[in-house]
């Protein structure tokens, strides 16, 4: 060690070497690299985890990079967009937050109406459609750099989404009495009214730790619910797709092509496997690091 | 985890420091004469920390800038009388030869197992037999064809600017070559094809446009070949050679992928096969965008670089 400091030209010090006996090396000006990377690299993850699943609370922590955990130190890299972008955005989330929370609404009146939770799709179809389908201006978002996340992840995420909605749940007329759909939508419903409310207030710089906390923590129970709800309903329309050889296309035809929608849906449910596990063990991880980091920050303030 | 590298006044001499959750702790010092390349710095590296052999290494001056050449001369580099470099690891890497040469060999060897109808591809009845249709044999032919002239130039012709590339690409790659390969050499050496709807002249055409192109491609990479000298990795702009397939270099970039691309829009028209227009918009996307990055680094590199060229494809994109 003596050697050390000979070859730097810095006065030697007793003791074992500690960091602070040398002069600190030139960091870069605050937020080292090392965290933004560390932050941008969770925002990856966290985009990929939300958008790899087709499961319900997969919103609780996707776009978590969008408005990142939202203690936004000024250390930050990310650029923010511009004023007119911030309303837009507000009047996007606000919207949407309202949509879900409609639908929320119809599915305990209809629940309330009926006395049974059997069948209870019929009475939020047109405001689940609709709302759903329209979380594909995110994708616009992401596009033109209004929000900071990835435009392939984010695509992946709405469009599997969009994917059960259309061409399952909506295909499929016989599944639609299926209790499995409410599984889903419940769950779909919570995760997105906390997740637009998350982002509304984040874009506002007003972020109650109670919906940060809800947002990190009822994935928990949101999540596999909603993965539940998805695969018990595609495993429900199997039969009916065989059956009328819906979306399929066999040979021989003009264009060499064939498809089966029935071996695509099956190959669409083993996917979970492999991708459910390791986004739920990210969405645990995100949180330890967002809930702590949250009452780090209180002790500092 | 990260290095960070001290140069103190002398100039002699580097310090290593390494990033741990404690704080910065100083390592092993190295010695190093400011006349060192970044080479011989890595190979220094290498000998303390044998598990980062130099091409997993990442010497830059600035964390977020770009990678420093093995060429560059420590005195020479923009530093003042302290020098921080940063180190990243690049994770596990493999050569660029290894992973082409894998690469291709895959899609022309299962192509022919679909050829042939190996037993267990199609229905029992059908192993072994041979298709009754001329397009077919065709197909395969050029399809063989494309491949082994891939696989001659990797070995004879290509002059890679680095040596490696991550080791996880070789998964990714194969996976992309080998499945567009089973998934079009099914269907087209399916007992139900279905020959191409104008029979003997879309054939002929489109067998002509895919001569055309394979001819044109080989032409350009033997073209940039000529342009480094071997063992350097030199830059300059190419420019049209007296073979007329060159001429597309007035036009565009890029024009070994241009050609590609007509290759397998030859091959589509070919075979008639959904598959194969998919493959080719699949690879036209990735070349593209390889293609743009391509002529963004020509213009920035070289200030006479002429305006008339597209990325990839004539006046258009």
């Amino acid at each position: 060690m003596a050697a050390l400091w000979a070859v730097s030209g810095l006065r030697p010090r007793p003791g074992p070497a500690s960091p602070w006996s040398l002069p600190p090396p030139p960091r870069p000006a605050k937020s080292s690299l090392w965290c933004s990377r560390t932050e941008s690299e969770l925002r990856v993850l966290d985009m990929a985890a939300s958008a790899v699943a087709t499961a319900a609370s997969k919103g609780n922590g996707g776009g978590g990079g969008r408005s990142g955990p939202s203690e936004g130190s000024s250390a930050r890299k990310k650029k923010f967009p511009g004023p007119l972008a911030t309303a837009y955005l507000v009047i996007y989330n606000v919207v949407m937050t309202a949509g879900w929370l409609v639908i929320a609404v119809g599915l305990v009146r209809a629940y309330l109406a009926k006395g049974s939770y059997h069948s209870l799709y019929y009475s939020i179809e047109k405001p689940l459609k609709f709302f759903q389908t329209g979380a594909l201006l995110e994708i616009l978002h992401c596009a033109i750099g209004i929000v900071p996340s990835s435009v392939v992840l984010t695509s992946f995420q709405v469009m599997s989404r969009v994917f059960l909605i259309w061409a399952v749940t909506h295909s499929v007329k016989e599944v639609q009495t299926e209790d499995s759909v409410l599984l889903f939508v419940t769950a779909w419903t919570i995760t997105e009214i906390i997740r637009y409310s998350f982002y509304t207030f984040s874009l506002l710089n007003h972020l109650p730790y109670l919906i940060k906390w809800a947002r990190y923590t009822l994935f928990i129970v949101l999540y596999p619910m909603g993965v539940s709800g998805e695969l018990l309903t595609i495993y429900a329309a199997l039969p009916f797709v065989r059956q009328a050889g819906l979306y399929s296309i066999s040979l021989p035809n003009k264009y060499n092509f064939s498809f089966d929608y029935y071996a695509f849906l099956i190959l669409i449910m083993i996917s979970y496997i492999p991708l459910f596990p390791q986004l739920y063990f990210h969405m645990i991880h995100q949180r330890r690091k967002v809930l702590s980091h949250t009452e780090e920050h209180k002790k500092f303030e | 985890m990260r290095w960070r590298f001290w140069m103190p006044r002398q100039g002699k001499s580097c310090v290593f420091w390494t990033r741990t959750p404690r704080g910065d702790v100083p390592a092993l010092p190295l010695q190093v004469e400011p006349q060192a390349t970044i080479a011989e710095i890595k190979n220094l590296f290498t000998k303390t920390h044998p598990q980062w052999y130099p091409a997993r290494q990442s010497l830059r001056l600035d964390p977020k800038g770009k990678s420093l050449k093995d060429e560059d001369i420590l005195q020479k580099l923009p530093v003042g009388t302290t020098a921080t470099l940063y180190f990243r690891d690049l994770g596990a890497q493999i050569s660029w030869v290894t992973v082409f040469l894998t690469e291709y060999a895959g899609p022309l060897f299962i192509y022919l197992l679909f050829y042939f109808r190996v037993p267990f591809l199609y229905g029992h009845k059908y192993d072994f037999t041979s298709s009754r249709h001329s397009v077919v044999h065709l197909a395969c032919i050029c399809h063989s064809f494309h491949y082994v002239k891939r696989l001659l130039e990797t070995l004879f012709v290509h002059r890679f600017s680095h040596g490696t590339m991550p080791l996880r690409n070789i998964f990714k790659n194969c996976t992309y070559y080998w499945g567009f390969a089973a998934w079009m050499a099914y269907y087209i050496n399916h007992p139900l094809y279905t020959p191409p709807t104008y029979g003997a002249q879309q054939v002929k055409l489109a067998l002509a446009i895919f001569v055309i192109c394979q001819l044109g491609n080989f032409s350009i990479h033997m073209a940039l070949r000529d342009l480094r000298p071997a063992g350097s990795k030199t830059r300059k702009i190419p420019y049209p050679t007296k073979n007329p397939f060159t001429w597309l270099f007035l036009l565009v970039s890029c024009p070994n992928y241009t050609y590609e691309v007509g290759s397998w829009i030859g091959f589509a028209i070919m075979t008639q096969c959904l598959p194969v227009a998919l493959f080719s918009l699949v690879g036209f996307t990735q070349m593209t965008i390889w293609a743009k990055g391509k002529h963004r680094s020509y213009l920035k590199e070289f200030r006479d670089y002429p305006p008339l060229r597209m990325p990839i494809v004539p006046f258009l994109l």
